[in-house]
């Protein structure tokens, strides 16, 4: 199994496979809460990358991770994922603007 | 495999986190999917109907397994269920190992210092 060390080397590696045959790619997790550990797998079923961890940090960067895939897998491979982030704060927007106007 | 709503999918999920606390794991994986079979979607192709996909999300604690689809419109609601259980359930991973190695790392320091001085006291 390849394990890759870098987290933003994974991430990227993850998107570019998914991107490459997004019929076959998927992202899988697993989580043992009696030993502490989460292990990230991504595969097209040719090539296989795994990340491991057992820090807290490493949850919070797999939530963006979660998210990036969500999108992609939900919308299709050509969606934009560089607003994952950008997404939300487009949402905030509108909704201040309606509380405005009810003003 | 049960194939289930977004939401009871989501109740299920905090259930199989709750039942593996001590022992075993759970298993989470996320796949882009139309639903549909190979020929079906040939089929498709060729008549030029386009096909929906959704993201196929699917968890397993070894002995069950669950399963549902997300579609664009709802997958930002779902990822932040997701996120939320995700986050009260993993609370087993190791917090700050960096900073506390260095609070050791400088605290022998400290007391390798106060050795060095006492020693060096109590020969002269």
């Amino acid at each position: 199994m390849v394990y890759i060390t870098s987290w933003d080397d994974f991430v990227e590696k993850s998107v570019q496979l998914f991107r490459a045959d997004p019929e076959k790619t998927r992202y899988g997790m697993k989580y043992r809460h009696c030993d502490g550990k989460l292990v990230l797998k991504v595969t097209d079923d040719r090539e296989c990358i795994k990340f491991k961890t057992d820090q807290a940090q490493d949850a919070k960067k797999m939530e963006k991770l979660n998210n990036i895939f969500f999108t992609l897998m939900a919308r299709g491979p050509e969606a934009d994922i560089s607003e994952v982030s950008g997404k939300d704060q487009v949402e905030a927007q509108p909704a201040k603007k309606g509380r405005g106007r009810k003003q | 495999m049960v194939r289930l709503q977004p939401d009871p999918f989501l109740n299920e999920l905090t259930n199989m986190f709750e039942r593996t606390t001590e022992k075993g794991s759970v298993w989470v994986t996320l796949k882009h999917s139309s639903d549909k079979s190979k020929v079906q979607r040939n089929k498709m192709k060729t008549c030029g109907e386009k096909i929906e996909y959704r993201c196929l999300v699917r968890a397993t604690d070894g002995k069950k397994t669950i399963s549902t689809l997300v579609g664009p419109k709802d997958h930002q609601r779902f990822q932040a269920s997701y996120a939320t259980i995700l986050k009260a359930r993993m609370t087993a991973l190791r917090k700050r190992e960096r900073k506390d190695k260095r609070k050791a790392a400088d605290s022998d320091k400290k007391e390798d210092s106060k050795i060095r001085s006492t020693a060096s006291k109590t020969t002269n």
